[in-house]
C-alpha cells in the first residue's frame, strides 16, 4: 500500500494482516517503485509528495507489472481518478472497514 | 439685359435672401450674435431694395429714407465689426477707430450735397476696405480656432468680407479712372456675386452642407470612441469624452454622469462654476437634464442670475448642453462652454447633442463591461468557495479514514476477541486523529472568526525570539534545518497563541514547500520601535502573477500541484488577519526556483 498519511498506513496494515494479509508499505510512489515485487494488489493514495499517483501507475504499468491497482483517495472525483490511472477499483475516503477487505479480496491475484 | 445686369440682378436677389433668412433666425433666437448678423444683412438688403425701387419705378428719390439707407451701408463696416467683437475680443482701439470712421463718413454724406469731395470718398472707401480686410482677417482667425461646421462657415465669412471689401474698394476707386469703368464695373459685380455666394455658405448653408461637413469631425470623434470602453476606468473615459468633445466643439466640455440612489449628476472635473455634485436646483445642466433637452445658452450669466459673477469670474459666457441618455436610461450630461458666444449656436447645438448621444452609447458599452466583470468576479468567487470546501473536505476525510477504520477493527476485535488485551496503538491513533480533525475545524473557524475580527484575544509582553525558539524545536520538518538568528530579546505586546501560529504556520510552510536537507531561516530583530521577523526559506519559490493574491483566502499558487500539497490555503490568510489586527505587515519577496522570504513588521506596541 502508498500512502503518505502514517496513520492510515498503519491502521490498513493492521486490518488487512489480520486477515491473513501480508502488507509492504510506502510513503510515496517513488519509494513503492524501488519496493514492488510482484504483489497480488496495489493499493494506492494519489495525492503524495515526490511521486504522485499518477506518475507511480504510468511508471509501474511501463515496467511491465500486472498487479492490479485500487485507488484509495479523499478527493471527491476518486472514480475518474481511478479512470484516469486505468485502475482496477476505487475507494473512496474515508470507507469502511468491510469495504476495504472486500476489494482487496475481489481485486487481488490468487497465488498461484 | 446684359450679362453683367444678370449678374448684378442675381447678386441683389441673394443679398436680400440671405437677409430674410437671418432676420428669420434672428426673431427666432434673439441673440446679440444674430441681431448683429441680421442688422448687418438689413443694411445691405435695405439699400438694394430702395435703389430697385427707386429706379424701377422711377420714383423720386425720398431724401429722409435715402439718407437713412446711406446711413445704414456706411454702418455696415461697423457692423461687421461688432459681429466680429460677439465671438472674438476686438481691442478698445479698433473699436473707437471704426466708430471715429463711421462718424466721418456719416458727417461727409449729409453735409455734402451729392456726391462727396474725391479726397472725402477716398478717405472713406479706404476706411471702408481696411475695416473690411481687419473683419476678414479676424473670421479667418476665429475659423482656425473652430472645427467642424462652424470653421467652414467662417471660412465662407472671411472669403465674402473680402470679396465685399474689394467690391467697395474698386467701386470707390471707379470715378478716379473713368477710363477702365467698363472693365472695373464687370468687375465689380463678378466680386459682388462672389461676396453675396460666400455669404449665402457662411451665414445660411443649406442642411446638406452643414452635414457634409459635421461628417469628418463626427467620424474623427467616433474613432476614438470606439476604444473607449476598454479604457481602465470610468473617469478615464469621462475625461477622454470630453477632451473628445471640446476639440470636436472648439471649446471646452464636462460630464456630470447621473446617480440614481442620491438623484445627483456628479462631475468628475466641472469647470469653476459648477459643484461636483448638483441635485435637483436651478442649475442650468440639470435643467437640462430634467427636461431631458438639448439647451443652449448665448450668456450663462443672464440665464442664471444668481450666478452671474461666478460664471464671469470664470470666464464661462456661453453653455451647450445635451442629456446622455439610452433610450430611457438617464446616464448624465454633457456641458460645453465657451469664453465667448459661439457665432452658430444652432449647429453646434446639434453636434453637442451628437456628441451626447455618442457619449451614452460608450458609457452603456463601458457599463456592460463592467456588469460582465461583476458576474465574471462573482463566478470567480463562487468557484473558490466551491474549490475551498473540496479541498476543507479533503483535508478533514484523511483523518476520518483513520478514525472509522481504526474504530470498526477495533469494535470487531473486541467483539471477536473479548478477553484479548486492548489495543492501545489502535486507540492511541484514534486519540491522536482525533485530535488532528479538531486542528482542522479550529482552522476553519479562526478563518471565519477572523472574518468577523474576533479571533485576536488580550495582548500581553510576549519575546518574539523566545516564542520563535520554540516553534523551531519542534519536531516534524523532517531534515530541513530551522535556523535561528536573534541578538537579543525583541518584546512586544502581541496575544501570545497568535503570534506563535503566525510564526509556526510560516515555518511549516517554508518546510512544506522546499526540499529535504535545505535551511529554513528565521531572523527576529528590531528597529525603531518595531520587531521584523523573515522567515527564508529554498523552496519552489511562487511565481509573480500569484504575489499580489497569495494572501488572499482559498488562494494557492499556480505552481502548487494540488495533488502534492493538500491544504486549506488558509494558513497565510489568518496569518494577515492576526498581524493586521495587531497593527502589523506581512508581505512577500520571492524567486522562482530560489525560494521565499516572508516578511512581518509588528509595532512593539508600547511595552518597555
Amino acid at each position: 500500500m502508498v500512502d503518505d498519511d502514517p496513520s492510515i498506513v498503519a491502521v490498513i496494515t493492521d486490518i488487512l494482516s489480520a486477515e491473513g494479509h501480508e502488507v509492504v508499505s510506502a510513503e510515496n510512489g517513488q519509494e513503492a517503485l524501488a519496493k514492488v515485487n510482484g504483489e497480488a494488489l496495489v493499493l494506492l493514495d494519489m495525492r503524495m509528495p515526490v511521486l504522485d499517483g499518477w506518475e507511480f501507475a504510468r511508471r509501474f504499468r511501463a515496467s511491465g507489472k500486472r498487479s492490479p491497482i485500487v485507488v484509495m483517495t479523499a478527493a471527491e472525483n476518486a472514480s475518474r481518478w481511478a479512470d484516469e490511472i486505468g485502475a482496477d477499483g476505487y475507494l473512496a475516503k474515508p470507507f469502511e472497514m468491510d469495504a476495504l477487505i472486500a476489494a482487496v479480496e475481489r481485486h487481488a491475484t490468487r497465488p498461484h | 439685359m446684359t450679362a453683367l445686369e444678370l449678374v448684378s440682378q442675381l447678386t441683389e436677389a441673394i443679398y436680400v435672401v440671405i437677409f430674410l433668412i437671418v432676420a428669420w433666425a434672428a426673431l427666432r433666437r434673439r441673440t446679440r450674435t444674430s441681431l448683429d448678423i441680421a442688422l448687418f444683412f438689413g443694411a445691405i438688403a435695405s439699400f438694394i431694395v430702395e435703389s430697385r425701387v427707386v429706379t424701377t419705378f422711377g420714383l423720386q428719390q425720398i431724401e429722409f429714407i435715402s439718407d437713412v439707407v446711406t446711413i445704414l451701408v456706411i454702418a455696415m463696416p461697423y457692423l461687421l465689426l461688432r459681429l466680429v467683437d460677439d465671438f472674438s475680443t476686438v481691442p478698445l482701439i479698433a473699436n473707437r477707430l471704426a466708430e471715429a470712421g463711421l462718424l466721418f463718413s456719416a458727417i461727409a454724406f449729409l453735409a455734402s450735397v451729392g456726391q462727396p469731395p474725391t479726397p472725402i470718398v477716398l478717405v472713406i472707401v479706404v476706411y471702408f476696405a481696411a475695416l473690411a480686410t481687419y473683419c476678414a482677417v479676424k473670421f479667418i482667425r476665429a475659423a482656425r480656432r473652430s472645427s467642424g461646421v462652424t470653421r467652414r462657415r467662417l471660412d465662407a465669412i472671411a472669403a465674402g468680407t473680402l470679396l465685399l471689401g474689394l467690391t467697395i474698394l474698386i467701386a470707390g476707386l471707379m470715378p478716379l479712372v473713368p477710363a477702365a469703368a467698363g472693365a472695373l464695373d464687370g468687375l465689380v459685380q463678378v466680386l459682388a456675386l462672389g461676396s453675396a455666394i460666400a455669404y449665402v455658405v457662411g451665414f445660411a448653408p443649406p442642411p446638406i452642407l452643414r452635414r457634409a461637413w459635421q461628417e469628418p469631425e463626427l467620424r474623427a470623434f467616433l474613432r476614438r470612441a470606439a476604444s473607449l470602453p476598454r479604457l481602465p476606468d470610468t473617469p478615464s473615459i469621462i475625461r477622454a469624452l470630453q477632451d473628445g468633445a471640446g476639440s470636436t466643439l472648439g471649446a471646452r466640455a464636462t460630464i456630470g454622469l447621473y446617480d440614481r440612489e442620491t438623484n445627483k449628476l456628479r462631475f468628475h472635473d466641472p469647470h469653476g462654476v459648477l459643484p461636483n455634485e448638483i441635485g435637483p436646483s436651478d442649475y442650468l445642466v440639470w435643467r437640462a437634464f430634467e427636461t431631458q433637452r438639448p439647451r443652449y445658452y448665448a450668456d450663462a450669466a443672464r440665464a442664471h442670475p444668481a450666478l452671474a459673477s461666478s460664471y464671469r469670474e470664470q470666464g464661462v459666457r456661453s453653455l451647450l448642453i445635451a442629456p446622455i441618455s439610452a433610450g430611457d436610461e438617464r446616464l448624465g450630461a454633457l456641458e460645453a462652454y465657451t469664453d465667448h458666444e459661439p457665432v452658430f449656436s444652432q449647429d453646434d447645438l446639434d453636434l453637442v447633442r451628437l456628441l451626447a448621444d455618442q457619449a451614452a452609447v460608450i458609457l452603456e458599452s463601458r457599463s456592460l463591461i463592467d456588469e460582465a466583470a461583476r458576474v465574471r468576479a462573482h463566478e470567480e468567487a463562487a468557484r473558490l468557495k466551491e474549490d475551498f470546501i473540496s479541498a476543507a473536505a479533503h483535508d478533514l476525510k484523511t483523518p476520518l479514514t483513520t478514525l472509522v477504520a481504526q474504530a470498526q477493527f477495533l469494535e470487531r476485535r473486541a467483539v471477536t476477541e473479548p478477553s484479548a488485551p486492548a489495543d492501545l496503538t489502535g486507540i492511541r491513533r484514534i486519540v491522536l486523529e482525533a485530535r488532528r480533525l479538531s486542528a482542522l475545524v479550529v482552522e476553519l473557524l479562526d478563518a471565519s472568526r477572523l472574518e468577523q475580527g474576533k479571533l485576536v484575544g488580550e495582548r500581553e509582553p510576549v519575546d518574539l525570539v523566545e516564542l520563535a525558539r520554540d516553534v523551531a524545536r519542534r519536531d516534524g520538518y523532517q531534515g530541513r534545518r530551522i535556523t535561528l538568528s536573534a541578538e537579543a530579546p525583541v518584546v512586544g505586546s502581541y496575544d501570545p497563541r497568535r503570534i506563535g501560529q503566525v510564526l509556526e504556520n510560516l515555518v511549516e510552510n517554508a518546510v512544506k514547500y522546499s526540499p529535504e536537507d535545505s535551511e529554513v531561516r528565521v531572523a527576529i530583530t528590531e528597529r525603531d520601535g518595531q520587531a521584523l521577523i523573515d522567515v527564508t526559506d529554498q523552496g519552489i519559490g511562487i511565481p509573480a502573477s500569484d504575489l499580489p493574491q497569495i494572501f488572499e483566502r482559498f488562494h494557492r499558487a499556480a505552481n502548487v500541484d494540488d495533488r502534492r500539497f493538500a491544504g486549506m490555503g488558509l494558513g497565510l490568510f489568518i496569518c494577515k488577519g492576526i498581524v493586521e489586527q495587531h497593527g502589523g505587515r506581512i508581505w512577500v519577496e520571492s524567486r522562482m526556483g530560489a525560494g521565499s522570504t516572508f516578511h512581518v513588521v509588528l509595532p512593539l506596541g508600547g511595552v518597555a
